[in-house]
């Protein structure tokens, strides 16, 4: 074992230990000790006043120090005066729908659809630098780096501004659209679908979406995990697995969640289909189950294969692709936001026929890739999380010559605070270690990424 | 390896699962009523009785703020004739995923099924002045959510249920109404009870951890000093408890009520510097054995207020 996997290893369970050692009474999410050393400072400090009115109204913060009392109080009666008023005039003059009236404006906010910006600063330390044997941005290979590289060079950098809207249409649709940029320049429509429930138990959803294939290819990258996408997802189906299409979603009446999703996809994805025929699609099944093992407990396996024709030329250029992910969700219910652990599961693999030599008629070797990733996610106090992850990718590939340097092993380690829903800190230590050097010269390396989270408008939407 | 030539079978899955839509439980006899919260839920069984099967989201002892969206919730709104709800963006961060995920159409948004018995309620307390924004917290931004506190909010709630079950079940319409009618005498009688218990102590200022008893107290006469959080879903700093602390001993005040879902760490540490007592109470039906429906709910709750305040010097 390296070095580097038991220092890894040392400080991982270290940060396990240090986290569930301290007495863990209630749902200590400060050091009480010190919260009370600063309460009786302040106490000290505090002179009871003799104003006769001193409840909490309204939540505005009480008055403590007796030199300012007396500015305070004029300053709060004349608050109070104003609060009046302002009542006063709600109820007389109904502020409330004259304010977003349309009728003479023509400007009506109340239609407007939720609108959430998500931003996500990233700031990366990386073990090799950023020399051109680093993997720096390489147009031609762009698509088979995204899953090691551009997010994991030293720098500072908004690793992605997402822009969502949704709003019911009408009776009958709901939209949805998302906006993304990656690294200030480019903006891609990474989604713009509407859904429709046509009858009891059905969904239909149209447009551009990201498929329903496994449970990590799902996510936005505001909603990973971890701030990276592990390699075994990136490194099988591509960054991102959005594709336009069409699916139906039917839940299926059984005592359990039982979902179905069919799906008729352009087949874009230029990792696994992108034919060269217009007319070849690519098609897609997920099935996803829920169970509720108790109250606090539930347990979710999902299986998706999809499949379509590759950019390869002649016949020989079919792919299939394949997953399996498991997630297994405690949280106690009267504990909801203290306290929650999260153990998922997944592998995802890709077989790519890769078409016909010219020459001899021969069918070429297939490119197969699969990958297995596995983490824990413990929330252990009300704002802190403390996650670790394994991740592979180079199962399938064994047997093509000189590809057997690819295989990649990554270790992941990450602590965050999220102050509120609406932003959150991120810190996470990567170890790589791949099998060979292959072209990049060097055999492991070791990252660090700093993230901050935030969201501004609607609330967003909690994940299950 | 899975072959692509598999498209019958793929075909097969596809007929398969569309026709699996057709298995469909029969349709009961019976309403399915699906509250948010365990309060709606004993208010409709009280309008339903046999006739309804009533069901509640979050359990009694679970923060109504905060709920997963579990897939099984959407299995159990997917099968409602109606849904009930708090509103006042109390349910905003998990209902909405409910209702899309169950693939439900008579419960959706402006549908006979969905029901937001903030409609029903006269007066909606702490409706927010000026401009609203999240620096100010987990503010409810149309005002206090938690208004079946209030017994007289219990009655209004129970007639609006009546009145819509009557709608979707016509056949059974005076059962529905006389069942509200019933419900309505039953608390009438108690209130008056309720309220000699507790008028006694309208001097008495009482510290909560959250703002969860604004009806209750209004209803009652009884009276905030303040709150152990700074705003709704803000953890206290301590300058905040400091002050507080400061005020309860000038105001002698003794009591900090701690609803069952919060932590009492806070309460605990404020209770230690004022000599107060903390008193963790349930804020929802089933919250513990003993609130087993609407009216032992707030049976206990008078108890409960009525022994603690007793108490004070
Ligand atoms: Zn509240």
């Amino acid at each position: 074992m390296k070095p580097y996997l038991i220092l890894f290893f040392i400080i991982f369970s270290l940060s396990f230990g240090g986290v569930a050692s301290p007495q863990v009474k209630g749902n200590p999410d400060v050091d009480m000790d010190e919260f009370e050393r600063l309460m009786d400072q302040q106490m000290k400090q505090s002179k009871p006043s003799n104003s006769p009115e001193k409840t909490n109204r309204n939540n505005r913060p009480f008055r403590v120090n007796g030199k300012t009392s007396n500015k305070m109080d004029k300053v709060e009666q004349r608050l109070d005066k104003l609060e009046n008023l302002n009542r006063q005039r709600a109820t007389t003059f109904g502020t409330r729908s004259n304010a977003l009236s349309t009728t003479a404006t023509g400007i009506n906010r109340l239609f407007n659809p939720a609108i959430s910006f998500n931003t996500l600063g990233l700031a990366t330390y990386r073990s090799k630098g950023n020399g051109p044997e680093g993997g720096e941005h390489d147009d031609e290979h762009e698509d088979q780096h995204v899953h090691g590289f551009g997010e994991h060079e030293t720098g500072f950098r908004i690793q992605e501004l997402e822009l969502n809207a949704q709003a019911y249409i009408d009776n009958y649709l709901r939209g949805s659209i998302t906006l993304a940029m990656h690294d200030v320049e480019d903006i891609e429509m990474e989604e713009a679908f509407v859904d429709f429930v046509p009858f009891l138990n059905l969904n239909i959803r149209a447009g551009k979406y990201f498929v329903p294939f496994g449970k990590h290819a799902q996510l936005h990258t505001h909603q990973f995990p971890f701030i990276d996408a592990p390699q075994a997802v990136g490194g099988v189906v591509g960054a991102e697995f959005n594709e336009v299409g069409i699916g139906i979603n039917p839940i299926i009446p059984l005592p359990w969640f039982s979902e179905i999703s069919f799906n008729i996809l352009n087949g874009d994805n230029e990792t696994l289909f992108d034919s060269q025929h217009d007319d070849d699609f690519a098609y897609l099944i997920h099935s996803k189950n829920l169970w509720d093992l108790n109250e606090n407990t539930t347990l979710e396996l999902g299986g998706s294969y999809a499949f379509g024709e590759n950019g390869s030329s002649g016949a020989n250029n079919h792919t299939d692709v394949v997953g399996a992910n498991m997630t297994i969700i405690y949280r106690p219910l009267n504990r909801t936001r203290f306290r929650s652990l999260i153990w998922q599961a997944e592998y995802l693999g890709a077989f790519k026929e890769t078409g016909i030599e010219k020459e001899t008629g021969d069918h070429n070797p297939d490119e197969n890739i699969g990958g297995v990733y596995t983490f824990l996610q413990y929330q252990f106090l009300q704002r802190w999380w403390i996650q670790g992850r394994y991740d592979f990718l180079g199962l399938h590939n064994d047997d093509v010559p000189g590809e057997a340097g690819e295989d990649t092993h990554q270790w992941s380690a990450l602590l965050a605070f999220a102050n509120s829903e609406f932003q959150s800190l991120r810190l996470q230590y990567n170890y790589l270690d791949y099998d060979g050097f292959g072209d990049r010269g060097f055999d492991h390396e070791h990252q660090l990424l700093l993230q901050l989270n935030f969201t501004m408008g609607a609330h967003p939407a909690h994940l299950y | 390896m899975i072959s692509y030539k598999n498209f019958s079978f793929f075909k097969t899955v596809f007929l398969l699962g569309i026709l699996s839509l057709y298995f469909v439980p029969p349709t009961w006899a019976k309403l399915n009523v699906v509250g948010t919260t365990e309060n709606l839920a004993a208010l409709a069984k009280e309008v339903g009785q046999n006739l309804a099967v009533v069901k509640s989201i979050a359990r009694g002892y679970q923060d109504p703020h905060h709920v997963d969206p579990k897939p099984s919730y959407m299995v159990m709104v997917n099968r409602a004739d109606l849904l009930l709800y708090h509103g006042l963006d109390l349910e905003s961060a998990w209902l909405p995923q409910l209702i899309e995920g169950s693939r439900n159409r008579q419960i959706r948004f402006g549908q006979i099924g969905h029901l937001d018995l903030s409609q029903s309620v006269d007066q909606i307390l702490e409706i927010p002045f000026g401009v609203v924004d999240r620096s100010m917290g987990d503010v409810h931004p149309f005002g206090n959510p938690h208004y079946t506190m209030d017994p007289l909010n219990g009655i209004r709630i129970a007639h609006s249920i009546a009145e819509r079950m009557s709608i979707l079940d016509p056949e059974n319409e005076s059962l529905y109404k006389s069942n509200a009618g019933a419900f309505e005498t039953k608390v009438n009688t108690k209130l008056k009870q309720w309220e000699n218990r507790l008028r006694k102590f309208s001097d008495k200022k009482i510290v909560t951890y959250h703002r969860n008893w604004s009806y209750f107290f209004a209803r009652f006469g009884l009276q905030y000093l303040g709150n152990v959080e700074i705003r709704p879903g803000i953890l206290p700093s301590p300058r905040h408890l400091a002050d507080l602390a400061v005020e309860m001993k000038r105001q002698h005040s003794n009591l900090i009520i701690n609803t069952n879902y919060f932590p009492t760490k806070w309460s605990d540490l404020l209770a230690q510097k004022t000599n107060a007592r903390v008193v963790v109470l349930p804020a929802m039906v089933n919250g513990i054995p003993e609130a087993r429906d609407y009216i032992s709910f707030i049976e206990y709750l008078v108890n409960r207020y009525e022994q603690e305040l007793s108490k004070s010097p």
